[in-house]
């Protein structure tokens, strides 16, 4: 895998849905361009890079989400938890891994099945560890002052809106493979040769 | 180190966990671990992904072009009605300033010095564009390229379209760049509510009901309200809170959306204030830094 392409794509996702994202939501479903860009690579990319590349974006996804840290006063700090999504897209490249055997390729609604089963991994796992800063350190949630369970609701409709901008995505995305470099391994299965008449 | 063995580190399933363990150690790091750093790294990593930030949000005003180009009126009249709505907000600061200081002739001599820089030549204004957003959510912290080198700081509220208070900077300014915390986000505002037509300049502003908003998490405010006064949908939240600065004050917040009796409180009921700022659209906000005295002085961008 080409590791510069896959970086840029990424980067690129990342400031796309920032800025032009807005466009891509309808009430509470919101989609987003970087799980798509993510389970493209799953997709395609050698096992270990993919795992990787998933947890470079969750990274990226970290670092351009600060939360608001909760305070009485008028100053109020905003903090960087690189983490959450680190582990959230790690979980969700896992799964997507093992299920892309059992996709076919080919079909643009298997790509964003597997998009929306990534998300909401990603929203399971982003919740949970949020949860459980909050335990530890008595420390206000992204959701906050709304619970996790309604935080996990509106995941639920992002991850919705993540898959159905994955179908266009990927299907764009699939025009630039030879870019990305994905190495193609056929297996060769001992027997006798076919023969042609 | 063997180099070898470095590679094989690198190729080798341990890295995978070793990665993993590190994450999930720095999401559950205390935040003053964090708050000295990740910062600073997630500003690093937004600036180079500005040019594109800005051009998706080009391409956004394209596709859906702000609510305003719809408006059938003619640019005068909207000019008009801008400075209709700025002269209204300057009044009512105007208004507000003096009922605190009615409020606090203790502290005159302290008053008397803060109204003797009241929109002076010490406020400055910075006019920042959004360079970079939570994606994942419509009421997500802001990233604005302007930072203390113009300027900004901690604490200053931003405006947007002269009147509207969008939300107050960060604690971590940064050289070049700052957070912007969505007014929806703050723990609470203090505002008067005003009717949509305005004040009545008679009455004294205690006769218009205030109110402590807080945020619901969904992107509007409540705010249980005791008070006889009659209270309708449509009314205007103005600012009245000196938290957040004197420049700030009388800016609209929001708009009540509804009002509901309490049960339990007789004289109280529960209103609903949508704020006036569509986050999710917003390109470019205003910032009012008080007292600002840097080596960008004057700098207006």
């Amino acid at each position: 895998m080409n590791w510069a392409v896959a970086i840029a794509a990424l980067l690129i996702a990342a400031a796309f849905d920032a800025g032009f994202g807005s466009v891509l939501s309808i009430g509470p479903l919101r989609g987003q361009l970087l799980p798509a860009v993510v389970v493209f690579a799953l997709l395609s990319a050698p096992r270990r890079s993919a795992l990787r590349l998933a947890m470079i974006a969750g990274l990226i996804a970290d670092l351009l989400a600060p939360v608001v840290l909760p305070n009485a006063g008028p100053l109020q700090d905003v903090l960087v938890v690189p983490g959450p999504r680190v582990l959230g897209f790690a979980l969700g490249a896992l799964a997507v891994l093992q299920l892309r055997s059992l996709l076919y390729r080919q079909n643009p609604l298997s790509g964003a099945l597997a998009t929306a089963v990534f998300s909401i991994l990603v929203a399971v796992s982003f919740v949970f560890l949020w949860s459980l800063r909050g335990v530890l350190y008595d420390q206000g949630t992204p959701w906050s002052p709304a619970s996790g369970a309604s935080e996990i609701w509106l995941r639920l409709f992002s991850a919705l809106g993540d898959g159905l901008v994955a179908l266009p995505a990927l299907w764009l995305l699939g025009k630039t493979r030879p870019l990305w470099g994905f190495t193609v391994a056929s297996r060769v299965v001992p027997g006798m040769a076919r023969q042609g008449t | 180190m063997d180099p070898r063995n470095l590679i094989r580190f690198l190729q080798g399933r341990r890295l995978d966990g070793a990665l993993a363990l590190a994450a999930l150690l720095l999401a559950l790091l205390p935040a003053t671990w964090l708050l000295p750093w990740t910062g600073d790294l997630a500003r690093l990593l937004s600036a180079p992904l500005a040019p594109v930030t800005h051009a998706g949000i080009y391409l956004r005003d394209r596709v859906r072009p702000p609510r305003e180009s719809f408006d059938p009126r003619s640019p005068e009249a909207l000019a008009l009605g801008q400075e209709i709505a700025r002269y209204q907000s300057l009044y009512e600061q105007a208004r507000l300033e003096l009922e605190q200081s009615q409020r606090s002739l203790e502290a005159l001599r302290a008053v008397r010095a803060r109204i003797g820089s009241a929109g002076g030549a010490e406020s400055q204004l910075i006019e920042a564009s959004v360079i970079a957003g939570d994606a994942s959510r419509p009421l997500g912290v802001l990233l604005l390229n302007a930072g203390e080198r113009h300027g900004v700081r901690a604490g200053s509220a931003a405006l947007v379209g002269s009147d509207l208070f969008a939300g107050v900077i960060a604690k971590d300014v940064g050289r070049f760049s700052s957070s912007l915390i969505p007014s929806a986000r703050l723990s609470s505002i203090g505002v008067r509510l005003y009717p949509a037509e305005g004040s009545d300049p008679r009455q004294p502003v205690a006769a218009y009901p205030g109110a402590v908003l807080k945020p619901t998490g969904t992107g509007t405010f409540t705010a249980a309200v005791a008070t006889t006064m009659p209270l309708a949908p449509g009314m205007i939240a103005r600012l009245a809170d000196d938290r957040y600065g004197r420049a700030a004050l009388g800016s609209r917040v929001g708009v009540v959306l509804s009002v509901e009796p309490v049960d339990e409180a007789p004289n109280a009921r529960k209103i609903v204030v949508q704020p006036l700022v569509d986050f999710g659209e917003l390109a470019s906000v205003i910032i009012v830094s008080d007292g600002a005295a840097s080596a960008a002085e004057g700098e207006v961008r």
